[in-house]
C-alpha cells in the first residue's frame, strides 16, 4: 500500500511509546474506527480523557494518519501480511500491530459497508406498491368497463426518494413480471456458475 | 340514450340535405381524416369552390358531423337510438342510413381515438434488463455485487420516456412476489363478479 509522507509521520508519532503509551495507543485506535463509522462528525470524540494529556496537534495528525490509513486498508481489501509489513515499515510493535489488527478485524464488514455505499449511481429499486382498478368512463369515452393495474415503484438515490408510476393492463403485467423472471433465472444459472 | 343535438348543431347539420349523397359520403370521409389528423383549411375551400357555397358551410358541415360521430361513439349508443335521435334533423331516410353506416363502420376506429386523449397517466410499454456484477468503484475494490439493470420504458400522451433503475437480486425476487401477487387478484371472486356485471 502506497502511504503518503503525512500519514507515514503521523503513524510514526503512533508507534512511539513516548507519545503514545500503553493506556492512551489502544484507546485513539478505538476512536479512529469510530469515528469513521459514526454517521455524523462527532468532534467530541477525540476528547478521551486518556487523550487529554498529550499534545493536541500530534493527537490530531495521528488521528488523520490513522484513519487515512484504515481507510486504504479496508479500500484495497487488505489482508494481515500487508497491514503488518506496512506498520513495521512505521516502527510499530508487534504487541501494537495485533491491537491494531484486531480492531480492524472487528469493524472491517462495517466499514466495507460503508465503503460500497459512496459512489454515483442509478436509483434503486426499494419497493413496489399496486392497485387493481375497473376503468368505467373518462370525459371523452363513455362505457370504457376495462380493468387496469396501477403500479408505483419506490426509488431511492443518495438519500432521496422518488416514486415512478405507470398503468398497465393484465397483458402488459403479464409481459413485465415475465421479464422479471428471466432476470432472475439468469441469476440462478449465472450463480450456478 | 338519445342525442340531445343544440340548435346551433341542427343549423350546421343542414346543410347535408341539400348535397347529394355522394357529397355526405366524402364529407364523411373529411371528417373522419380530421379526426385522425387534424383539420387542413384548404380541403374547406377546395370543397366549397366545387359545390359553389360559401366555405363557413362547408366547414360547420363538417364539424356538426365530426360531432355527431364522436358523441354517438362516445355513448357508444344503439342503431335504434342513432336514428332516433337524427330523427329531430328531419332528414329522409336514405340520408339517416347513410349516416347510420357512417356511424357502425367507424364507431370503434373512434373511440380508440377518442380514448388517447385523456392520457395523463404514464402507461407501460416495455422494460429492458441486463445482469452486471460490480467487481470495483472508486471507494471499494475487490467487489462482488450482481445487480440487475433495468430500462422502464413508458408512454405519455405522444411521447415516450425511459426510466433507468437498478435493483439487488433480493429485491428482484420480492418484486416478483408482489406482482405476482397482483395478477391473481384479478382471478379473485370478488374481481371476476363485477367485471361480469359492469358492463
Amino acid at each position: 500500500m502506497e502511504l503518503s509522507e503525512s500519514v507515514q509521520r503521523g503513524l510514526h508519532s503512533l508507534a512511539d511509546p513516548s507519545v503514545f503509551d500503553s493506556i492512551s495507543f489502544p484507546v485513539l485506535v478505538d476512536v479512529s474506527f469510530r469515528s469513521l463509522l459514526s454517521s455524523h462528525a462527532d468532534t467530541a470524540l477525540l476528547d478521551q480523557p486518556e487523550l487529554k494529556q498529550m499534545d493536541q496537534i500530534l493527537l490530531k495528525q495521528s488521528h488523520t494518519a490513522a484513519t487515512t490509513f484504515i481507510l486504504e486498508a479496508v479500500k484495497q481489501n487488505a489482508d494481515k501480511s500487508t497491514i503488518s509489513s506496512c506498520l513495521e515499515e512505521v516502527t510499530f510493535s508487534a504487541e501494537r500491530i495485533e491491537i491494531f489488527y484486531n480492531a480492524y478485524q472487528k469493524h472491517k464488514k462495517e466499514l466495507d459497508r460503508l465503503l460500497a455505499s459512496i459512489g454515483r449511481r442509478p436509483p434503486q429499486i426499494t419497493d413496489v406498491s399496486w392497485r387493481l382498478q375497473y376503468h368505467i368512463k373518462n370525459g371523452q369515452v363513455h362505457k370504457v368497463n376495462e380493468p387496469f393495474y396501477m403500479i408505483s415503484l419506490n426509488t431511492e438515490n443518495e438519500g432521496s426518494s422518488e416514486d415512478i408510476n405507470f398503468s398497465c393492463t393484465m397483458e402488459q403485467l403479464q409481459d413485465l413480471v415475465g421479464k422479471l423472471k428471466d432476470a432472475a433465472k439468469s441469476v440462478e444459472k449465472a450463480g450456478q456458475m | 340514450m338519445l342525442l340531445v343535438l343544440s340548435e346551433e348543431h341542427k343549423e350546421h347539420l343542414s346543410f347535408l340535405p341539400k348535397v347529394d349523397a355522394a357529397v355526405v359520403g366524402e364529407f364523411g370521409r373529411i371528417a373522419l381524416e380530421f379526426l385522425k389528423k387534424g383539420t387542413s383549411p384548404k380541403i374547406y375551400e377546395g370543397a366549397a369552390r366545387k359545390l359553389c357555397v360559401p366555405v363557413e358551410m362547408v366547414q360547420h358541415g363538417v364539424e356538426g358531423l365530426m360531432f355527431l360521430m364522436t358523441e354517438s361513439s362516445k355513448h357508444m349508443i344503439s342503431e335504434v337510438d342513432f336514428l332516433d335521435s337524427v330523427l329531430v334533423l328531419g332528414f329522409g331516410e336514405e340520408l339517416n342510413q347513410a349516416l347510420l353506416q357512417l356511424y357502425l363502420q367507424h364507431r370503434s376506429q373512434i373511440r380508440s381515438i377518442l380514448s388517447l386523449l385523456p392520457s395523463n397517466l404514464p402507461a407501460y410499454h416495455n422494460l429492458e434488463w441486463r445482469l452486471d456484477v460490480q467487481l470495483a468503484s472508486r471507494s471499494l475494490r475487490q467487489q462482488l455485487v450482481p445487480m440487475l439493470t433495468m430500462r422502464l420504458l413508458l408512454a405519455t400522451g405522444g411521447g415516450h420516456s425511459a426510466k433507468v433503475v437498478q435493483t439487488d437480486v433480493t429485491t428482484l425476487l420480492h418484486l416478483i412476489t408482489m406482482l405476482e401477487a397482483a395478477l391473481a387478484a384479478m382471478k379473485t371472486n370478488h374481481a371476476r363478479r363485477i367485471l361480469r356485471n359492469i358492463k
